[in-house]
């Protein structure tokens, strides 16, 4: 090869790259399409699956699993895309704003309205009908009427206790109301644990709005925010309470209060039905599932519903390359019964189709039958969900409940804060 | 540049005719032509630098959302609304930070390098340990540290009780008053080794002569320091200083998975509040303007670094 380039031979590879590169940055400015790019493929393509199960040890085998033979069948390739919970939906929503995205993702039902604010989901109501899925479920994955996301699991969060260390402190029954819960946390405060890992973290500290609840505000009236109420600042108050008497502890997420639970150190904590094999997997104890209590949360005033927030998660599906396969791979993923059935006895997630849960093998398991009656029974949804919003409500509402926690904010003007901070950003 | 050598690939000889009419090649200036081998990496700046930048600083008049489509021109709305809010406490929050993630890792730099400069025993098995922090990757350190100051599990309470500094297990990253500080402690572990080896590398380049000139005069260890080698590391102290300041004033990683800013924004510096309001409250607009204030802040440190460093002779 010749080294001896003229200044006229560098000029031209200078004019080729230039070319090059003006070309490769006009492709990458070109506008897309006004509505989401089809995928025309008639026959199975690869694509993209999103998951913050992935990222989880606890669950990443059985993921990986399912997505390897779903691929063996379909003869395609499905590439796992795993993104941690806490970041999940501001990493997703910015890869599918940018178009990097398309293919089938995993998605908390409480976050369907943001990711289909972008107008780039695939109304799946087609592939949902016939499919078996219960109608509780269905609605779990409908943003105004319109099927996003095919359900995959649903159930509630609620209460999940000790019963060996509830034992121990002298509670033989679950607390039914607020009074006697508290009472409980002191018998437990007394034998050296943390009586209640509730979330104290903003990352998770969502879980006050059912406490909230529970105290009597509704949240939200018509589009009306009501956090500010009385009910809110006393429910706010109370954890304070609880958190200043060391009956909750600081420094605490999901996370952290399941790792807590899994070692013994915590009597209580706030979880989905999901916890339990987080828990059993992560605990020292090998005797610690039988004794999982998952109890109705403590009511204000005797003879109050038990409040309960639901919780699931749906499959949705980018529009773009790879979008009909990942179509049909999350209506496989979600609905085949083999296939649920196997999801539910590796992770404990129930199923959502009529057939599976009427199994022997779904109805014969103790640990749901206990969640499904005390928690996910009274469920309802959280009445912020229906926002594109709900993510920066709920920061909003947990930085202000902080701030109360660490002393630097009364409960009243927080509340009031984070009641005007919230109904800003209902348009 | 010599005009008299043959241009490599030519014999260096006239061409024996050339047709009528023809014009002889134009010749490129070597001005024009060292800019012209520069254009494509001016052209990569351009684009992957100066227009995120430009669209940023733009985005700062708009009302935008990462989430819905279309924005609206407001001026300098978002500028006026942050200078009435929270702009002062994150300036306060990012310069106490700043100010503490460069003097803690300095002074433990200072500290080890004079060690290091002595003949101790072990000097270059140390020199080399001692760099480790460094080498670990921001995110791991900041989860080490995390971990060491969790309020239910970490390790500095179980320390300190076994100690018996304190009698019960502290919040180190849940209170207000000692998230700070606990976070400035894990950027202090990162940082000293850098500074470390920066004024070690000074204080070799310091005369032995002058050290036994000034012990002949009378001096001891301590007039020495203040006499010899202070003055003679001043420029870069003032460079490894001035470089730290900027650095911190910017540092983003370590904050947000330590404290993601919070408790109840105690450690909210301008770097994780750009990344809140953008990405998790979805408001460009904001962040945007965010961003331009900060990036003026910035580029004012960044002028005194480069006049300073022009003074010492160093760019």
């Amino acid at each position: 090869m010749n080294s001896n380039l003229s200044r006229r031979d560098m000029l031209r590879l200078v004019g080729v790259g230039a070319g090059a590169l003006g070309l490769g940055g006009l492709a990458a400015c070109a506008p897309s399409a006004d509505g989401p790019e089809e995928d025309k493929a008639t026959s199975a393509t690869d694509f993209s699956f999103a998951s913050w199960s992935l990222a989880d040890n606890a669950s990443k085998a059985k993921i990986e699993q399912l997505m390897s033979g779903y691929g063996s069948k379909a003869g395609v390739t499905v590439k796992g895309l795993p993104l941690a919970y806490n970041n999940y939906l501001n990493q997703l929503t910015l890869q599918v704003r940018g178009g990097q995205f398309t293919g089938a993702a995993q998605m908390d039902i409480a976050w369907l309205a943001g990711l289909a604010a972008l107008g780039k989901l695939r109304d799946l109501g087609d592939v949902a009908k016939n499919a078996g899925y219960t109608e509780a479920a269905l609605s779990s994955g409908q943003v105004e009427g319109k099927q996003v996301g095919l359900p995959w699991t649903t159930a509630a969060i609620g209460l999940i206790a000790n019963r060996d260390l509830m034992q121990k402190a002298g509670i033989t029954s679950a607390p039914t109301t607020i009074a006697d819960f508290e009472t409980a946390l002191r018998a437990l405060k007394g034998t050296g644990v943390i009586p209640y890992a509730a979330s104290t973290k903003v990352a998770q500290l969502k879980d006050i709005l059912i406490w909230m609840q529970t105290f009597g505000s509704p949240l939200l009236e018509g589009d009306k925010v009501t956090v500010g109420d009385d009910a809110s600042i006393e429910a706010v108050t109370w954890y304070k309470k609880l958190y200043d008497e060391k009956l909750i502890a600081p420094d605490v997420e999901r996370v952290d209060a399941r790792t807590l639970f899994a070692q013994g150190k915590t009597a209580m904590y706030d979880d989905a039905i999901v916890g339990r094999d987080f828990v059993v997997k992560g605990s020292p104890d090998k005797s610690i599932a039988d004794k999982l209590d998952p109890i109705a949360r403590p009511v204000k005033n005797a003879g109050d519903k038990p409040r309960a927030v639901q919780w699931g998660h749906a499959v949705v599906v980018v529009e773009g390359e790879g979008a009909n396969t990942a179509t049909d791979f999350a209506k496989w993923l979600t609905s085949d019964e083999q296939t649920v059935l196997g999801y539910f006895k590796d992770l404990s997630l129930p199923p959502t189709t009529t057939a599976a849960l009427a199994s022997e093998q779904v109805k014969t398991d103790a640990f749901t039958s206990q969640f499904s009656e005390r928690i996910t029974a009274t469920a309802t949804p959280n009445p912020f969900w229906k926002y594109p919003q709900y993510a920066q409500m709920e920061t909003a509402i947990s930085e202000h409940v902080q701030a109360v926690l660490v002393g630097k904010s009364k409960p009243a003007d927080a509340m009031r804060e984070a009641g005007q901070a919230v109904q800003a950003l209902i348009k | 540049m010599s005009t008299k050598t043959a241009r490599p690939g030519t014999t260096g000889r006239v061409p024996a005719s050339r047709p009528a009419g023809d014009r002889p090649p134009r010749r490129l200036g070597d001005g024009a032509f060292a800019a012209l081998l520069m254009l494509p990496g001016l052209a990569m700046l351009a684009a992957i630098v100066v227009y995120p930048l430009v669209a940023s600083m733009v985005t700062a008049f708009f009302e935008q959302s990462l989430v819905e489509p279309g924005r609206r021109f407001v001026g300098l709305q978002n500028i006026t609304e942050l200078l009435g809010g929270d702009f002062w406490r994150l300036l306060w929050q990012t310069l106490v930070f700043t100010v503490g993630a460069t003097i803690a890792p300095f002074l433990v730099g200072l500290a080890l390098a004079l060690a290091l400069n002595t003949r101790i025993r072990g000097r270059a098995a140390l020199r080399g340990l001692l760099l480790i922090p460094w080498l670990v990757p921001s995110v791991v350190v900041s989860f080490l540290w995390m971990w060491i100051f969790n309020a239910n599990y970490g390790l500095a309470n179980g320390a300190l009780e076994a100690l018996g500094l304190i009698d019960s297990p502290q919040a180190w990253l849940a209170g207000s008053g000692t998230a700070m500080t606990a976070v400035i402690v894990a950027k202090t572990w990162a940082s000293f080794p850098w500074i470390m080896v920066m004024l070690l590398a000074g204080l070799q380049t310091v005369p032995v002569e002058l050290h036994e000139a000034a012990e002949t005069d009378g001096a001891g260890a301590v007039q020495r320091f203040f006499a010899v080698t202070l003055p003679h590391l001043r420029g870069i102290i003032g460079i490894v200083l001035l470089l730290e300041q900027i650095w911190n004033f910017q540092h983003f990683d370590l904050i947000y998975v330590m404290t993601g800013g919070g408790p109840a924004g105690a450690t909210e510096t301008f770097a994780t509040a750009v990344y809140e309001t953008a990405f998790q409250g979805f408001d460009l607009g904001r962040a945007g303007a965010l961003g331009l204030l900060w990036m003026v802040l910035l580029l004012v440190m960044v002028a005194i670094y480069v006049r300073r460093s022009e003074r010492e002779g160093q760019l």
